[in-house]
């Protein structure tokens, strides 16, 4: 547990040995961690860092596989719908397009970001970031990438995308015969795969690798 | 003791510690170069007139359709309140559910909760110190989950198309309830939360 005590003496320690908390501002002795551990901070709980081994290379693994998905997640058709003998393909894709003419082109341009084009910029920046780690280039522009990627992170919205389909699925499942498809489990495949990547890539980990402060991140 | 109080900034973006430079206004994060500052600025006035211009969205957002379902030519425009209570006339109560709570309980629920959290920064009355932490931790999960009711109505515009026989359009609410979610997000995002602590009464109130 981080040292929140005498607080006399702390502000006159060097900024490496400290650490604040960026939710509620409380100044602290930095702890040291060991693989796997994490630090909370002790007033409001908030996660302030964790220390996992071998980030940059699990994360690009990770970042390869989303962006492999994520073509067929988008463009493959997520459901058919047959009413009396008509079928019709439903791709996220289709639903901005489908938004777009029929004059609701606002409500299409938010579905297109939240649901495809942040997504694909969160993988690009995330992807570029850690290239810039892995061959030490461009260290100035992965820093300016990974504060956009930090911007975006809210917005991308796979989990609620999918849970859209799922109601969209009970709505409609008397209304028509529905048969899911490819596009669903590429879908659930890059949604699991983004997620699991979150959980990898450790911003402060990857912070102090892009400052070139810790030589072990790549590891 | 706060970062503040000795004259340590943290960078909003990084996390990096700055110390505080005397004189300057505009001082730029050592490590990734974002503007530092001791509190966003101007936190609680730009929250409030996101979160009042979102308010306003509210009413047209749950008034008005946001979808007509047209079946063999007859249309019947539903709001949202009314897309729940069909789900629950066919029996699918843990779907009606979720959807009530994403579409209407959640937005109410960040419209009251970041006005609290204002509220109580400002005047320091109503809630502790952890019950904001809580609530805005709980405000910032949270909202995302509204924009189900838009991906909902995507999903259902592009597969329902069969002409005259069946067909689906969004109409203005879904615009307005966009608006909603998207301010209401804004509105967590420009809230700083350090100042949720910086007006209870002692630093040592944690365990």
């Amino acid at each position: 547990m981080p040292d929140p005590v005498d607080a006399s003496r702390l502000s006159e320690l060097p900024l490496e040995n400290l650490l604040a908390c960026h939710e509620c501002d409380l100044l602290m002795r930095k702890p040291e961690l060991a693989n796997g551990e994490k630090a909370l901070c002790p007033r409001c709980g908030y996660e302030l860092y964790t220390h996992r081994h071998n980030v940059v290379q699990r994360s690009l693994a990770l970042v390869i596989a989303a962006l492999l998905l994520f073509v067929p997640a988008n463009f493959l058709p997520i459901m058919q719908l047959n009413l009396l003998g008509q079928t019709s393909h439903d791709t996220v894709w289709s639903g901005v397009v489908a938004l777009f003419d029929t004059g609701m082109q606002s409500v299409s341009v938010i579905v297109f970001l939240c649901s495809m084009a942040i997504p694909l910029l969160k993988l690009l920046c995330q992807l570029l970031v850690l290239l810039s780690i892995r061959f030490d280039i461009g260290r100035s522009y992965g820093l300016l990438l990974y504060r956009i990627y930090h911007h975006l992170r809210d917005w991308g919205m796979l989990e609620v995308y999918l849970m859209g389909v799922l109601v969209a699925i009970v709505k409609l499942a008397d209304m028509a015969a529905i048969t899911v498809g490819i596009g669903l489990v590429c879908f659930i495949g890059l949604l699991l795969v983004q997620v699991w990547l979150e959980v990898v890539m450790a911003p402060h980990q990857i912070w102090l690798a892009l400052s070139g402060e810790d030589a072990h991140a790549g590891d | 003791m706060r970062a503040i109080d000795a004259g340590i900034l943290i960078c909003a973006e990084c996390h990096e510690l700055n110390r505080q430079e005397a004189g300057t206004d505009e001082q730029v994060c050592t490590r990734c170069g974002a503007l530092v500052h001791e509190r966003s600025p101007n936190s609680v006035v730009r929250t409030w007139a996101l979160l009042i211009t979102a308010a306003i969205l509210y009413i047209p957002a749950n008034l008005l359709p946001i979808m007509t379902v047209s079946s063999l030519g007859k249309g019947a425009p539903s709001t949202i309140m009314a897309g729940v209570i069909e789900l629950v006339h066919y029996g699918m109560f843990p779907i009606a559910a979720v959807v009530f709570i994403a579409s209407i309980l959640v937005p109410t629920f960040k419209l009251v909760g970041i006005g609290l959290l204002l509220f109580s920064v400002q005047r320091r009355q109503p809630l502790s110190a952890r019950q904001r932490i809580w609530m805005y931790r709980f405000i910032e999960f949270i909202g995302r989950w509204s924009m189900l009711d838009i991906f909902v109505i995507a999903i259902l515009v592009a597969v329902v198309n069969f002409g005259r026989l069946a067909s689906i359009e969004a109409n203005l609410g879904a615009i307005a309830f966009a608006s909603v979610v998207i301010l209401t997000m804004l509105a967590a995002v420009t809230f700083d939360p350090r100042l949720i602590w910086d007006n209870t009464e002692s630093d040592d109130d944690h365990d």
